[in-house]
C-alpha cells in the first residue's frame, strides 16, 4: 500500500517535470497554421520538421554547437585541472591561511553575475578579448574553478595521509604524489565536476550573450534568444528551438550519467 | 585518461585561439557589417536583403556582412557593443527616448545631420516621422541632431473579420457612433467584439486611442515631448478612462482579457473568435500569411484623426563603426524607390513609396491609412514611451480598469505619479 502510494507520488512528480518538455515538443512539430488554430496544448495535426528545420539554418546551428562544445569543453577540463591544483595546495599543501582563501574563493561564487559584467567588459576590452571565445573560456574557467576549488578542498583534506606518506617514503616529489596518487584516487570526484562544469558553462546564458557579438563566435543559448521578437514571438519556432537546444545537454547528461551517479556514490575516498 | 584530457585542453584552446586571429582587420578587407532584428518573413527583411544585393552591385569590392540578431539581445547589449570594436558599421535599433535617445546621449551614435540634409532623407521623412529621427542633447526625441533614418512606419488600427461583419449584417462603421452600434451589436449576438490582451501593449493602446480621439496635438506633445504639462485628471484621459471602463461593463472587451498576452489576442482574432481586433501593422504580416478561413480588412479608428504610431525602427551608425562612408550609402539604397516600393508589396508601410508601384491591393489600402494618419499628422507615439518603465505602469493601470478593482480615477492619479516623477529627472 505504502509502496503504491510511494509509486503513484513518484510518478507524478516526473510527469510534472516532463510536462514542460513535451509542450515544447509538441509544438515543436506542428506547423503554425495547426499552433493558430488549436493552441499551445493540442496535439500536433500531423508531424512537420518545418520549424525545426528552418530555425537550423536561419542561425546556422551546427556552427553554434562546435562553439558550445569548444567554450564548454575547454571549460571544463581546465577548469577541473586549476581546482586540483588549487585543492591539492588547500587541501593537502595545507597552505597558510587556507580558511581565508576559501572564503574568499565561496564569496566570489555568491556574487551574482551582474556584478561581473562591467569589470569583465572592461577587462576583455583592454586584453583586445571582447567578442572572442577564448575571452567566455578564461572567464568561466575562473567562474566554475572558484567551486571547483571549495568542494574540491573539502574532499582532499580527508585524503588519507598514510597513502601519501607511503608515496613520500618511496621517492615521489609532490607533483609526482599529485599526479600518480591523488588524481587517480580521486577520478570519479574529477569526473562528476567535469560534467557538471560542461552542463553549466553550456547553459550559461548572460555573460556569452556580453561578450559573443559575432554571430559566428555565439553559443547555443544566446541564439535561442534570437526569437524574442519586440512584439510577438514565433511559437513553433521558439519550441524547435528549444527542443534544439536542451537536446545536447540532455544527451550530454544521458551519455554520462553512469559516470555521475557512481561519482556521487562513491562520495568519499575509500 | 589525464594526457589525452590534456591534449583536449590544449587543442580546444588553441583553436579558440586560431578562430580569433583570423578575424579580418576591418582596413584590408572592404566589409560592410551590417545588424538588424526582423525575422526573415518580414516586410523589412525582405526589403532589406534586396538592399544588400543592390548595395553589392553598385559597391564592387565589397562585401556585406549581414548578421540577424535578437531584439532582446540587442537592447542588453547595445551600449557595451557599440563602445567597442566589435561595433557594426550599420544596425538597427530601437526608436525613443529610452533607447536610440540614450545612445545618442551617450555618444556613441554618430550624428547623420548633414548626410540627412546632403542626400534628402529629411525631405523624405517629414512631420511625425521625423520626430523619432532626431534627438537633442538630453536624448529626448522631436528636435535636434539626426540619429536615425527610419525606412518604415507603423500604425495602430482595427483588424475585422469580414466573415462575421456580414453573418451578423453589420457595414465597417465610420463615424464613433456608428462603431459603438457595431459592438452593441455583436454583444446583443452573444459575441464579444474586441479581442483585447490586457496583460500587455494591446490594452493600452487602445486606452491611449481614447484619449487621441478626443486630444489635439498640442495634448500629444505635452504627453510625450514635455512641451507643457500634462493634467491626467484633463478631459482627453478621464474620457479614456470612463469609457474603457464603460466598455468592459458593456461587455465590449471581455472581462478576461486582462491576462492575456498579446499572442493570445492575435492568435483568437486570427482563429476567427472575435470579429475585431485592436492593433499594430506589425500585425499585418502575420495575419495576411495566418488566416486562410475566412476574409478580413482594416479600417483606422473611427472618429479620431491621430493613432498610435510612430516611424519604424532606425538604422544607426555607431561612433566606432570603421566604414560608415558606406554606412551611409546604405541607408540611401534603402530609402530609394525601388527597395521602398519593394517594402510596400511586401506587406510593410513605406516612407517614401511610388503608392502607384504597390500592386497588392490590401498593402495599398495599409499604405494609404497610413498616408492619411501621417498626412494629417495624426502620429501620436506609443503611451509608454514618455517614461523608463512606464509600460508596466499602465499595464498595471490598465488591468485595473478591465477588472474594474479600481475607479477611473484612482486609476489615472497611479499613472500620473511616476509620469511627473520622471518629468522631474528629464535630462538628468
Amino acid at each position: 500500500m505504502r509502496r503504491g502510494a510511494l509509486t503513484a507520488s513518484l510518478a507524478v512528480l516526473a510527469l510534472a517535470m516532463v510536462a514542460p518538455f513535451v509542450i515544447v515538443a509538441l509544438n515543436a512539430v506542428k506547423s503554425k497554421r495547426d499552433y493558430t488554430a488549436n493552441g499551445p496544448f493540442s496535439l500536433p495535426e500531423g508531424l512537420s520538421l518545418e520549424a525545426v528545420a528552418d530555425f537550423w539554418t536561419r542561425v546556422d546551428f551546427g556552427e553554434k554547437l562546435f562553439n558550445s562544445a569548444l567554450i564548454s569543453g575547454s571549460v571544463a577540463v581546465l577548469a577541473v585541472l586549476l581546482s586540483v591544483l588549487n585543492a591539492y595546495a588547500i587541501g593537502i599543501g595545507r597552505v597558510r591561511g587556507r580558511m581565508w582563501v576559501l572564503v574568499v574563493f565561496l564569496a566570489a561564487n555568491t556574487l551574482p553575475q551582474e556584478a561581473l559584467v562591467y569589470p569583465l567588459y572592461y577587462l576583455a576590452k583592454a586584453t583586445g578579448l571582447y567578442d572572442t571565445r577564448l575571452a567566455v573560456i578564461i572567464i568561466f574557467t575562473v567562474i566554475q574553478s572558484a567551486f571547483g576549488t571549495y568542494l574540491l578542498s573539502a574532499v582532499l583534506g580527508q585524503f588519507p595521509r598514510e597513502i601519501l606518506d607511503a608515496a613520500h617514503i618511496d621517492g615521489a616529489g609532490r607533483f609526482r604524489a599529485l599526479w600518480s596518487v591523488v588524481v587517480p584516487i580521486s577520478r570519479p570526484t574529477l569526473s562528476v565536476l567535469m560534467i557538471f562544469f560542461f552542463i553549466w558553462t553550456w547553459n550559461e546564458f548572460f555573460l556569452p550573450l556580453i561578450f559573443l557579438v559575432s554571430n559566428d563566435n555565439q553559443t547555443v543559448p544566446v541564439v535561442l534568444g534570437l526569437l524574442q521578437g519586440e512584439k510577438m514571438m514565433d511559437a513553433t519556432m521558439s519550441s524547435a528551438a528549444a527542443l534544439l537546444g536542451i537536446v545536447p545537454a540532455v544527451a550530454f547528461f544521458l551519455i554520462f550519467q553512469r559516470t555521475l551517479t557512481r561519482g556521487v556514490t562513491v562520495g568519499a575516498i575509500k | 585518461m589525464r594526457r589525452l584530457a590534456l591534449a583536449v585542453a590544449a587543442t580546444l584552446v588553441l583553436t579558440a585561439c586560431g578562430a580569433t586571429a583570423e578575424a579580418p582587420s576591418p582596413q584590408e578587407a572592404k566589409t560592410l557589417t551590417l545588424w538588424h532584428y526582423e525575422g526573415p518573413d518580414s516586410a523589412m527583411a525582405k526589403a532589406w536583403a534586396e538592399a544588400i544585393k543592390k548595395f553589392e552591385a553598385t559597391h564592387p569590392g565589397v562585401k556585406v556582412k549581414f548578421e540577424e540578431k535578437g531584439f532582446e539581445a540587442m537592447q542588453k547589449t547595445a551600449s557595451q557593443v557599440l563602445n567597442s570594436d566589435a561595433a557594426p558599421d550599420l544596425t538597427e535599433y530601437n526608436k525613443g527616448n529610452a533607447t536610440a535617445g540614450a545612445l545618442a546621449k551617450a555618444g556613441l551614435l554618430t550624428d547623420l545631420s548633414a548626410e540627412a540634409a546632403e542626400r534628402g532623407w529629411d525631405k523624405l521623412l517629414t512631420g511625425s516621422l521625423q520626430t523619432t529621427a532626431r534627438y537633442d542633447e538630453r536624448g529626448i526625441m522631436g528636435s535636434g541632431n539626426w540619429y536615425g533614418v527610419p525606412n518604415y512606419g507603423e500604425f495602430v488600427m482595427v483588424y475585422y473579420n469580414k466573415k462575421l461583419f456580414e453573418k451578423a449584417g453589420l457595414e465597417v462603421p465610420t463615424t464613433f457612433e456608428e462603431f459603438t452600434k457595431v459592438m452593441d451589436a455583436f454583444v446583443a449576438k452573444d459575441q464579444t467584439p474586441l479581442a483585447m490582451g490586457g496583460a500587455e501593449y494591446p490594452a493600452q493602446q487602445v486606452f491611449y486611442q481614447l484619449a487621441l480621439s478626443k486630444a489635439q496635438r498640442p495634448w500629444v506633445n505635452a504627453y510625450q515631448l514635455y512641451q507643457g504639462r500634462t493634467d491626467f485628471k484633463g478631459p482627453e484621459l478621464t474620457y479614456a478612462a470612463q469609457t474603457m471602463a464603460d466598455w468592459v461593463k458593456k461587455g465590449y472587451i471581455s472581462k478576461d482579457a486582462a491576462g492575456l498576452k498579446a499572442q493570445d489576442m492575435g492568435d483568437a482574432f486570427m482563429a476567427g473568435k472575435f470579429p475585431m481586433m485592436v492593433s499594430g501593422s506589425w500585425w499585418y504580416g502575420t495575419v495576411q500569411s495566418t488566416v486562410k478561413d475566412f476574409e478580413w480588412g482594416t479600417f483606422l479608428w473611427p472618429g479620431s484623426r491621430m493613432a498610435p504610431g510612430s516611424s519604424g525602427n532606425l538604422w544607426v551608425v555607431p561612433e566606432r563603426a570603421k566604414n560608415k562612408e558606406l554606412a551611409y550609402d546604405f541607408i540611401d539604397i534603402t530609402m530609394s524607390k525601388e527597395i521602398q516600393n519593394l517594402l510596400g508589396n511586401s506587406g510593410g508601410i513605406p516612407v517614401a513609396a511610388d503608392t502607384s508601384a504597390i500592386t497588392d491591393p490590401k498593402s495599398k489600402e495599409l499604405i494609404e491609412n497610413f498616408g492619411r494618419l501621417a498626412g494629417q499628422d495624426g502620429l501620436a507615439f506609443y503611451p509608454d514611451w514618455p517614461a523608463p518603465g512606464y509600460y508596466d505602469v499602465l499595464v498595471a493601470g490598465v488591468q485595473e480598469l478591465i477588472n474594474a478593482t479600481k475607479t477611473p480615477q484612482q486609476v489615472l492619479d497611479e499613472l500620473a505619479g511616476p509620469y511627473n516623477d520622471n518629468l522631474a529627472d528629464v535630462g538628468d
